[in-house]
């Protein structure tokens, strides 16, 4: 009954995201198109694997000879190939129905525990899918890919020694510079950022750009990131630039790139960068971070845009955007009670560097500097290094 | 004239959805299912995104990776045959008969669908719905149905569901026995509000204390019967009831709205004036009038609890009632508290001078700091 001074902000931001919405309200009437030449919708594009045609084809042979794994492997893998390339979380999905045969099996072929893995992972399923890792390493001991994906799983959950475990494998069975790659990226989270770095630095000046695009562009922005956590912060700018030139569509790049941007308040660049109807959620919230500093016509557009697609991601009961929606409700819909349970949430899954920092910068911004100490403890015990969440965690201390 | 109307307005909307060009989410893949029952007739619509449909049966036919109305219209059979036969309705082990009659066009986060209106019945009226839902599990594990079930004239909401591949029948309950549980979460509401609600309670209680007494010569003297008595707070909790429950209902039915923080502190000042009116006389004597007009203003207050409960529209005539049922069982359990403690009491000197003028100079003091905080948006009391 009482009225709090927050609910004022809240109302407006209500009213805005209504206003916003209404425009998409009015469209949400079903109707009928007025001819038959009305184009309603644009399929994907599909620029490697079979057209869709040759998929049905495929998948129908799949489907009556559940015992072909060589062919629902190859299909399955395009698609899980598909989604990494365009972030579209449908190909995941059919990805997992390819392997349907083979799914609930509890000790499927090793290429099936790779996929489910993978699957699952992406998914933010991250206990299921450590455990698909350690049957097949366990299977499969020379398995880099296994090794690969358990490290990158172990860190991205905060497991930092059987990450380390899981790196040092990697050592013996494959090549210095895979190898790197994951030592690299877990030391820059364990208070060797700085010999990291130039570890990196030395590998890529020795690998030419012809060998292992892919891994090596992986490498520029990871080196970046290191850099904009030692605080050279020129270095880490020429560094993802030089990632992004080698491939202008790397999601994760333009992310991390769009974060280092909005921290040097250069607001306008993250607007070259993302298109305003990007289909990437992780996009579409730095594009509105943007939009939002520069207070430009199309903020509120885009911000309802955003709360729309959480909303539809919440309907589905899934739990995969939470750091997203925790930055969202903290950013753009000034709810900080209700970024840091999400902020907690998400830091119960997942603890990189970017969750440490959106549950300490919720912590401070809803007054509540104890929902921080799990968080601060970790950064301690981790020694992680960063300014900016250096600072975050001197505010959260002073309460 | 009307088909020009129409065109008219789907050119605008056309145009409106060019102009916002609205980003075309990524998104796993859902269908919406929306399901009316009533009596034996089940009906709704079900949209199903277009990609998917594509995925199922190819609708792309001129491989211009993209798809016009013409595709879709062209296919509708086969679309209403893909689809029925993946949707399972049944009412008492027997399967209801469903078709599907117009097919539209709705945009969702992650795209256009193709909308199914759905009609059919079952054998006899509905009590228990169980639905199997199929669609899409084979071709992406990762679909999920999303179900919204509705019943009666009202389209009262009886259950939103999630149908993923793991959970793909689930049965649901149509009888009374829904809505009777939400119309007592209502009415508990209702009484949880005045419980807590201590600005509600004060009021009520300056309000009351002098029912056990009347003025005489400026001076308060016990009534010498509880008949006057109990008049006196029939009267009074009528008015005030009458009133709030016409505010209430007009608050909650959008027809008058009015800023909720005003309204708090007009109700503080309503408290602070009772309260005032029993130490030195200045409102009218007909105290069933003040009871009246202050009843307008809690009414205002109750709606802005209600609008937060954050109801379904559907469910807004029964959360109304509840919610007004709630807030009368808890005036009626003070009433019956109170007034016998007063009306043996009222004959000492204690009662007139302590409880009657103190209680009520505490009271005023209370609203007094409310309306300070409520007018200048402060917060320093733990109330």
């Amino acid at each position: 009954m009482r009225f709090h001074p927050h609910c004022r902000i809240r109302l407006l931001t209500g009213l805005v995201l209504i206003l916003g919405s209404a425009g998409q309200l009015a469209l949400a009437s079903s109707y009928r198109p007025a001819s038959d030449s009305e184009i309603l919708e644009h399929l994907p594009n599909r620029p490697f694997g079979p057209s869709p045609a040759q998929d049905r084809a495929l998948r129908e042979l799949v489907a009556t000879r559940p015992d072909q794994l060589d062919l629902a492997l190859h299909l399955a893998r395009i698609e899980v190939e598909r989604a990494r390339v365009s972030s579209d979380p449908r190909s995941l999905g059919q990805a997992q129905a390819l392997l349907s045969p083979w799914w609930d099996e509890v000790r499927p072929p090793v290429p099936v525990l790779l996929l489910r893995a993978t699957i699952r992972q992406r998914s933010h399923e991250f206990a299921p899918a450590r455990s698909d890792l350690l049957q097949a390493v366990e299977r499969e001991p020379d398995n880099v890919q296994a090794w690969l994906i358990l490290a990158n799983i172990e860190q991205v959950t905060g497991q930092l020694d059987a990450a380390a475990e899981s790196c040092a494998h990697l050592q013996e069975i494959t090549t210095p510079l895979i190898a790197l790659s994951c030592t690299a990226a877990l030391d820059g989270i364990r208070g060797r950022a700085g010999e990291a770095h130039e570890d990196l630095d030395s590998a890529l000046r020795r690998s030419s750009e012809r060998d292992q695009g892919d891994l090596r562009n992986w490498m520029l922005t990871l080196q970046a990131e290191l850099a904009e956590r030692l605080g050279r912060l020129d270095n880490a700018e020429r560094m993802y630039r030089q990632s992004l030139s080698a491939d202008p569509d790397d999601t994760y790049t333009i992310a991390a790139y769009s974060d280092f941007l909005l921290d040097a308040a250069r607001p306008k660049e993250v607007v070259e960068l993302i298109a305003a109807d990007t289909p990437v959620d992780t996009l579409l919230l730095r594009r509105a971070q943007a939009a939002h500093q520069l207070r430009s016509a199309d903020a509120t557009s885009i911000i309802a845009d955003l709360e729309a697609r959480f909303a539809a991601s919440r309907e589905r009961g899934d739990r995969v955007h939470l750091r997203e929606e925790a930055r969202y409700r903290l950013e753009l819909a000034n709810d900080p009670a209700g970024a840091l349970e999400l902020a907690q949430a998400n830091w119960r899954v997942q603890k990189e560097p970017l969750d440490a920092r959106i549950l300490l910068e919720c912590a401070i911004a809803a007054g509540e500097p104890k929902a921080a100490t799990d968080v601060i403890e970790w950064i301690r015990s981790t020694h992680l290094e960063s300014p900016a969440i250096a600072k975050l965690v001197i505010k959260a201390e002073r309460g | 004239m009307n088909i020009f109307k129409g065109n008219l307005l789907r050119a605008l909307l056309a145009m409106l959805f060019l102009v916002s060009a609205s980003a075309h989410a990524h998104k796993p893949s859902d269908s919406y299912l929306r399901l009316h029952v009533d009596g034996n007739r089940v009906s709704g619509q079900w949209d199903i995104a277009l990609r998917d449909l594509d995925l199922a049966l190819g609708l792309d036919r001129n491989s211009d990776n993209a798809i016009d109305w013409g595709e879709v219209r062209t296919r509708r059979d086969e679309i209403n045959r893909y689809a029925l036969d993946r949707l399972d309705v049944s009412s008492a082990g027997v399967r209801c008969a469903l078709t599907v009659g117009d097919h539209l066009v709705d945009h969702h986060t992650d795209g256009a669908y193709a909308v199914l209106m759905l009609d059919g019945h079952c054998q006899a009226s509905i009590s228990n719905l169980d639905v199997s839902y199929s669609l899409l599990f084979d071709l992406d594990a990762q679909h999920r149905g999303l179900l919204r079930l509705e019943r009666g004239a009202e389209s009262t909401a009886v259950a939103t569901a999630i149908f993923p591949k793991e959970r793909a029948t689930q049965r649901f309950d149509l009888n009374g026995a829904s809505r009777w549980a939400s119309l007592r979460g209502f009415i508990s509401d209702g009484v949880r509000h005045i419980a807590i609600g201590y600005d509600h309670i004060l009021f009520l209680i300056a309000l009351l204390l002098p029912a056990v007494l009347r003025r005489r010569d400026r001076r308060w003297v016990a009534v010498d019967s509880f008949r006057p008595a109990f008049w006196n707070v029939a009267a009074m909790v009528t008015a005030f009831t009458i009133a709030h429950s016409i505010t209430l209902s007009l608050a909650t039915l959008g027809v008058v709205n009015l800023p909720s923080r005003w309204v708090e502190a007009a109700i503080a000042l309503s408290v602070l004036l009772t309260a005032l009116d029993n130490v030195v006389a200045f409102l009218p004597r007909r105290r069933w009038l003040v009871a009246f007009a202050f009843g307008l203003l809690h009414g205002f207050g109750f709606a802005s609890v209600l609008r937060d409960l954050a109801l379904p529209r559907t469910e807004l005539a029964l959360s109304l009632f509840g919610f007004n049922v709630g807030v009368e069982i808890g005036q009626l359990i003070l009433v019956v508290v109170l007034i016998p403690i007063a009306f043996l009491l009222r004959e000492r000197r204690l009662y007139s001078r302590y409880l009657l003028n103190g209680g009520s100079i505490v009271i005023a003091l209370f609203a007094t700091a409310w309306l300070i905080e409520r007018s200048f948006d402060l917060k320093f009391m733990p109330l």
